[in-house]
């Protein structure tokens, strides 16, 4: 209802597009929770290109840190690690938590309810608990400790968070548009293939982008179960910083977000692409229809 | 001729609670069929029986004369148009209408034949390359039933298929789904709670409510004679006055004693109700041989073709009066508050239910 605004003068040069004068600080206090938010990124993003080495102090230009960064073999292959770490857990965890959160939406009754309860306790397990027994478990079986040993326990607890994404939108589709297609003739598995999958895409990406930003940057998990050589980047970092904290770790940590923000941008390109209109962030964000 | 849907003894629990009690119905071939009632009544889980949705507890539902009861939903002769139209956002039109054909492995000409003239039907024809979200709530109802029609059933199940409409596009669909079931002629089964929207469409009606039919016949028949005080408050405005039955009429609760049809076999002494609809009343100017009442004027409330006037027969026994507002009577003046009146109607016209 925006008829009387159109009638009455344009007195009020504020902003009235919610049909009220809204008070100016609440721009104050957003400006300052993105401030918050945003100017730790900058500094490193800043510092990563720093000319002389300190932490504190910026003077001129160089990619001398990326070089370094570079030439550091590790560092390179732990990189290299994370990257395969994070990309094939994300394609299991997605598979399978897909796969779960059908399961137990459609299946209904006790059971799936049940089953879908159970499924959220990793999300409330303390990490360190998760790590601790993962090594133990390992151990007990006599796993040799490698990138596998990681993406296995990275692919545990991703698939909860897979799961309470795909659930969700598949609690709001609701049934009809299955049993539309079951009653056009689909078998059941063709109902989900045709229909069901093509409608949770949008969710399966954000569930996807989500796990593959926890999996890349995890650190506490990846300890427990890292073997020898070589380690994941976090885990990496960590163990260089016993030896003091060189410049080269703003260029690290510039990569790794420049990776997960080429992941997102990925996720959101991707639905665009098929000609879709809503993207894997839209359900994330809330601004999905 | 077999028969489209015949239902024997169907019964549908849900838990301890009884949908659908011990359904018998026969729906015949090319018949406009609705099942009526307010939410809850089983009329829902009884399209979804038909439909394979929903596997009934006990009984038989034979389609075109084979059971298939124990059939899934993708094995069924029948289609359904769903309440939210459960359209497939990711297809277009033609897409969402060929959805169907190409399940069952039609042809490709043929299927572009068939979904031309499914839509050419519902009159969407230049809307083919559409997504549904761009079309409006009336064309998306169209696609919805093109979906279905598309692949010529031999029942077509609709579920309140025009509830999400507004008004004026609900009474123009109403016309437009007779036009094209009596084009396709394919029958038709048709739930909604809109008693007018059934009437207006019907070939037959059957009335339900607590999971059983209440009453099963013509439009004309079950507004003009309801068997039960159900479907007579159900269907339309009616009156129900409580009477005793007596020699020669029935005693009304306010002490007069009224000619009333009353069946054969309902013995002197039985409590019943009698059903009168408000246009059936006449007041004052009475004509020989009608029942009639003494009342007062209790409220008037003019509506443009019709006045409504509220007779008070005795304190808390009312009866409702719809009087025309031809060129020949002035209601607005016509009676006054308060005034006195005579009401009558034709015992014919009357219903006793027990």
């Amino acid at each position: 209802m925006n008829g009387p605004d159109e009638l009455r003068p344009a007195a009020s040069p504020r902003a009235t597009r919610g049909g009220y004068d809204r008070p100016r600080f609440l721009w104050a206090v957003t400006a300052s929770v993105y401030l918050f938010l945003y100017a730790p990124i900058a500094v490193v993003i800043l510092f990563s290109f720093n000319g002389i080495k300190s932490l504190q102090v910026l003077d001129g230009f160089s990619l001398q840190w990326y070089e370094t960064f570079w030439n550091d073999e590790e560092l390179r292959e732990s990189l290299i690690a994370s990257i395969q770490i994070a990309a094939i857990t994300t394609v299991v965890a997605t598979v399978i938590g897909t796969a779960l959160a059908l399961g137990t939406v459609r299946s209904g009754g006790r059971t799936g309810s049940w089953l879908g309860i159970l499924l959220l306790i990793p999300l409330v397990t303390p990490e360190i608990v998760a790590g601790v027994s993962a090594f133990v478990l390992f151990a007990q079986l006599g796993v040799h400790l490698s990138l596998t040993t990681i993406i296995l326990a990275h692919i545990t607890f991703s698939i909860s968070y897979v799961v309470v994404v795909v659930r969700g939108r598949l609690a709001s589709l609701g049934t009809d548009r299955e049993e539309a297609a079951l009653d056009l003739g689909a078998t059941p598995w063709q109902a989900v293939r045709l229909v069901t999958l093509p409608a949770l895409w949008p969710a399966i990406l954000a569930a996807a982008m989500i796990v593959f930003a926890l999996s890349f940057d995890d650190f506490v998990l990846s300890f427990f179960t890292t073997g020898e050589t070589p380690q994941p980047l976090p885990v990496r970092i960590y163990s260089a910083l016993r030896f003091g904290i060189s410049p080269t770790i703003n260029a690290v940590g510039t990569v790794m977000m420049l990776v997960s923000a080429l992941f997102i941008a990925l996720a959101i390109a991707l639905p665009r692409l098929l000609g879709r209109r809503e993207s894997g962030l839209a359900v994330l964000t809330g601004s999905s229809r | 001729m077999t028969a489209a849907v015949e239902l024997a003894g169907v019964t549908k629990r849900f838990g301890t609670f009884t949908a659908v009690d011990d359904l018998h119905l026969t729906i015949t071939q090319g018949e406009f069929f609705s099942l009526l009632g307010p939410s809850g009544c089983g009329k829902t889980t009884t399209l979804r029986l038909i439909a394979g949705f929903e596997q009934p507890t006990e009984g038989e539902i034979r389609l075109d004369g084979d059971d298939v009861a124990r059939v899934p939903p993708y094995r069924r002769n029948v289609n359904t148009v769903f309440q939210s139209y459960a359209l497939f956002d990711h297809l277009d039109v033609s897409e969402n209408v060929a959805f169907g054909l190409r399940r069952r492995k039609v042809a490709k000409g043929e299927i572009t034949q068939r979904v031309g003239e499914a839509l050419e039907l519902v009159s969407l024809a230049e809307r083919a390359r559409a997504r549904p979200d761009e079309l409006s709530g009336g064309q998306r109802q169209r696609v919805a039933l093109a979906r279905a029609l598309v692949n010529r059933p031999s029942v077509l199940l609709l579920d309140e298929p025009l509830g999400a409409l507004d008004l004026q596009l609900r009474k123009q669909m109403q016309i437009e789904l007779k036009r094209i079931q009596r084009e396709v002629g394919i029958t038709f089964v048709y739930v909604t709670h809109d008693q007018e929207e059934a009437l207006a469409m019907s070939d037959r009606i059957a009335v339900m409510s607590d999971g059983v039919v209440q009453q099963l016949g013509a439009p004309e028949e079950v507004y003009e004679q309801p068997t039960k005080a159900f479907v007579a408050g159900f269907i339309g405005i009616s009156n129900l006055l409580p009477a005793t039955v007596e020699d020669g009429g029935l005693r009304l609760g306010t002490g007069a004693l009224v000619p009333a049809p009353v069946p054969d076999g309902v013995p002197a002494g039985t409590d019943v109700q009698l059903s009168i609809r408000p246009e059936k009343l006449w007041i004052d100017e009475l004509e020989d041989g009608m029942a009639s009442v003494e009342g007062v004027i209790a409220e008037r409330v003019y509506l443009g073709t019709t006045t409504q006037l509220i007779v008070e027969l005795a304190p808390g026994s009312r009866l409702v009066a719809l009087e025309q507002n031809t060129s020949r009577a002035r209601s607005d003046d016509r009676w006054e508050l308060g005034e006195t009146v005579r009401v009558g109607w034709r015992p014919e016209h009357a219903q006793v239910l027990r």
